[in-house]
């Protein structure tokens, strides 16, 4: 393995299929029959008002969530039967909405995504046999390498719990990169940072996505990042897909509108 | 990396004053850093499995007793009375197996859960060590058999030994295998948390989601985290029988498993610092209060009038309190308060700054973690 860090996918780009995919969580139908297919290397983008199913489907993609029916497919591999370190292990990397780091500094949270990439077990860790000592060594240039390109390389040896919200946000995102993942799925990659904030962490994901090749799966409240970023949109509401399109596409449906403006359905919530 | 040089250093200057001990110190203080050390192999081990991983134990004294018993039964006569050398290995790797034989629950029950279920595996083992007359030697225990590497035996005599005019008995001789020992533990310890397995198990405990979403295998790693943490219980066990020389099942009660808790909160959690410092004070303590009971106010002399309070007494009393203090104010135990000495030395000797950015109490490891986020 070597030490350039973020290199394309291990896996040949393959496209991310969602097909009629239903999650029931004790009588409430939180996804129904949703379809939508990721194109490799695209980014697709999934909107809808607050409580429309967005994280339920990211659960489903990771593995944190089995559905009643319906599959995923990636390339060959059937998602819904795997549990999340073999989805992991296939290359789908995610963000969480509410930031989910470990304790210690970056740099320990960028190695954990490297987790899927290593092998060195418990016998060869205790008795820092060469080759576990070695493994270390190249990831840790790896993940350097990383918090490099995603701007986090001057608190690479900062405790997480130190920084601010923006930048854990940030780790949460170099972290998935650590994976080198084919699909990195991305929940509110943006929320809660300011304007500059937003416009670096857009530009990272556009520059993965351009020089790495992988897919994106994008859930985000800002619209005009969406418009920027995606290829594609599919738009959630109650559970159910009621759109796909390029974003031009989308931004004129009527079904879309109302979802978002009309009715008791909830309003966009920016935060 | 700065302070690397230094560290080092400090660390070599420890070595040689803990070698140098034996020539100073009588046969008491010997027992004391036995014990000492025996405690603070079993301490690590449990702060592997209860700091770093966040699964509670209770059952640790089992594992002590499978190591102890173990060792006693293999190379003793009732036994097939192996070469001691070899029962030591082969009590951890028996530890190691009743470890993993507990794993279909460990890999699955998580953090204070763990502890309940593994509160069974002591009145389990405590029973089997009263009933299992012919392996254990019923209520009156074994006695053990000595240590013995290539016809050198650690007892006091066989062959005499006088090192610079002061004569090695068995607590000089068991001193060294004691460091030694330590010394193992704290390589393959600290290699354990720095490396993969010790990311791994950190993630578990702040979030078992985010931990399984990095690829993380999540009951593999937490039956390998007690797996682990049994070993290094079984060695603590051989230490401590070879140390007692003799092994008697009151020992392995449920109050062990609670010391062992108690060193690792005070030491403070996921540290093998701060296991070995909790170790040295829950283990000392008792000891040296039944030593000096006559010159203490309110504690009366072991076996005195009754209504007064004991010197083992007292030194619960002394070290539940260092728990309450230890969780109200330095919640990240010994290790993170010389951690935060000597970051404000640092920063004194450097130029002072009014507010602290670069070394912050970090939050803490409390006792009972159950922070779990979900997606």
């Amino acid at each position: 393995m070597n030490a350039r860090a973020p290199r394309p996918p291990r896996t040949a780009p393959a496209a991310l299929e969602v097909r009629d995919v239903t999650v029931r969580f004790a009588g409430l139908t939180a996804l129904d029959d949703v379809s939508f297919t990721v194109a490799p290397g695209s980014v697709h983008a999934l909107i809808g008002p607050n409580g429309a199913g967005k994280s339920t489907c990211f659960n489903v993609l990771s593995g944190l969530c089995r559905p009643v029916h319906g599959t995923v497919r990636l390339g060959d591999a059937e998602l819904t039967r795997l549990a999340p370190h073999r989805i992991a292990a296939l290359g789908v990397a995610r963000t969480f909405q509410n930031i989910v780091t470990t304790e210690g500094t970056v740099a320990d949270n960028l190695m954990l995504g490297r987790h899927a990439l290593s092998r060195a077990g418990f016998a060869a860790s205790a008795l820092r046999l060469p080759r576990a000592v070695r493994e270390q060594r190249e990831h840790l240039a790896a993940v350097r390498a990383i918090a490099e390109l995603t701007g986090l390389a001057r608190h690479f040896d900062t405790p997480v719990a130190l920084l601010s919200y923006g930048d854990r946000k940030r780790v949460e995102l170099a972290r998935a990169l650590c994976l080198e993942p084919s699909v990195l799925l991305l929940d509110e990659p943006v929320a809660g940072m300011n304007a500059a904030e937003r416009a670096r962490t857009a530009e990272v994901v556009a520059d993965v996505r351009t020089e790495l090749g992988l897919s994106v799966v994008l859930v985000e409240h800002d619209m005009g990042l969406v418009m920027r970023l995606a290829d594609e949109v599919t738009v959630l509401d109650f559970g159910r897909a009621i759109a796909h399109g390029t974003p031009d596409e989308v931004r004129g449906d009527p079904e879309v509108l109302r979802a978002y403006l009309g009715g008791d359905a909830g309003q966009e919530d920016a935060a | 990396m700065s302070d690397r040089i230094p560290r080092r250093a400090g660390a070599l200057v420890l070595t040689l004053l803990l070698c140098a001990l034996p020539f100073y110190l009588d046969a008491f203080w010997l027992r004391i850093g036995l014990f000492s050390m025996a405690a603070a192999i079993g301490a690590v081990g449990l702060g592997l499995l209860s700091g770093t991983a966040g699964q509670l134990s209770l059952g640790h004294a089992f594992f002590l007793a499978v190591g102890a018993y173990g060792y006693v039964w293999l190379a003793g006569e009732p036994g097939p009375g192996l070469p001691p050398a070899l029962a030591l290995v082969l009590a951890v790797l028996l530890a190691g197996a009743a470890g993993g034989l507990f794993s279909p629950v460990a890999g699955r029950v998580r953090g204070i859960y763990l502890g309940v279920a593994t509160l069974a595996l002591v009145f389990l083992g405590h029973h089997v060590l009263l009933t299992a007359d012919s392996v254990t030697g019923g209520f009156n225990g074994r006695s053990v058999p000595p240590l013995e590497l290539g016809g050198f035996a650690f007892t006091d005599g066989d062959p005499e030994l006088t090192v610079l005019g002061v004569p090695f008995g068995a607590e000089e001789r068991l001193w060294y295998l004691g460091l030694l020992l330590s010394a193992l533990t704290w390589f393959t310890a600290r290699g354990l948390l720095r490396g993969r397995p010790g990311r791994a198990l950190t993630a578990l405990r702040d979030s078992e989601t985010a931990a399984s979403v990095m690829g993380v295998h999540v009951a593999r790693h937490r039956s390998a985290a007690f797996v682990v943490s049994s070993m290094y219980a079984g060695l603590a066990g051989v230490l401590l029988a070879l140390a007692f020389r003799r092994v008697v099942p009151d020992y392995f009660g449920l109050a062990l498993s609670v010391d062992y808790l108690a060193m690792i909160v005070i030491g403070g959690l996921g540290s093998v610092a701060g296991a070995t410092a909790g170790a040295v004070f829950v283990t000392a303590l008792p000891l040296l209060m039944t030593r000096y009971a006559d010159q203490l106010p309110l504690v009366a002399a072991p076996g005195s009038a009754e209504g007064s309070i004991g010197p083992t007494e007292a030194a619960r009393y002394l070290y539940g309190a260092a728990i309450v203090v230890v969780l109200l104010y330095a919640p990240d135990g010994l290790h993170g308060l010389a951690r935060r000495t000597r970051a404000r030395l640092r920063r004194g000797r450097s130029a002072p700054l009014p507010s602290d950015p670069a070394t912050p109490s970090r939050p803490a490891a409390s006792a009972v973690r159950a922070k779990e986020h979900t997606p």
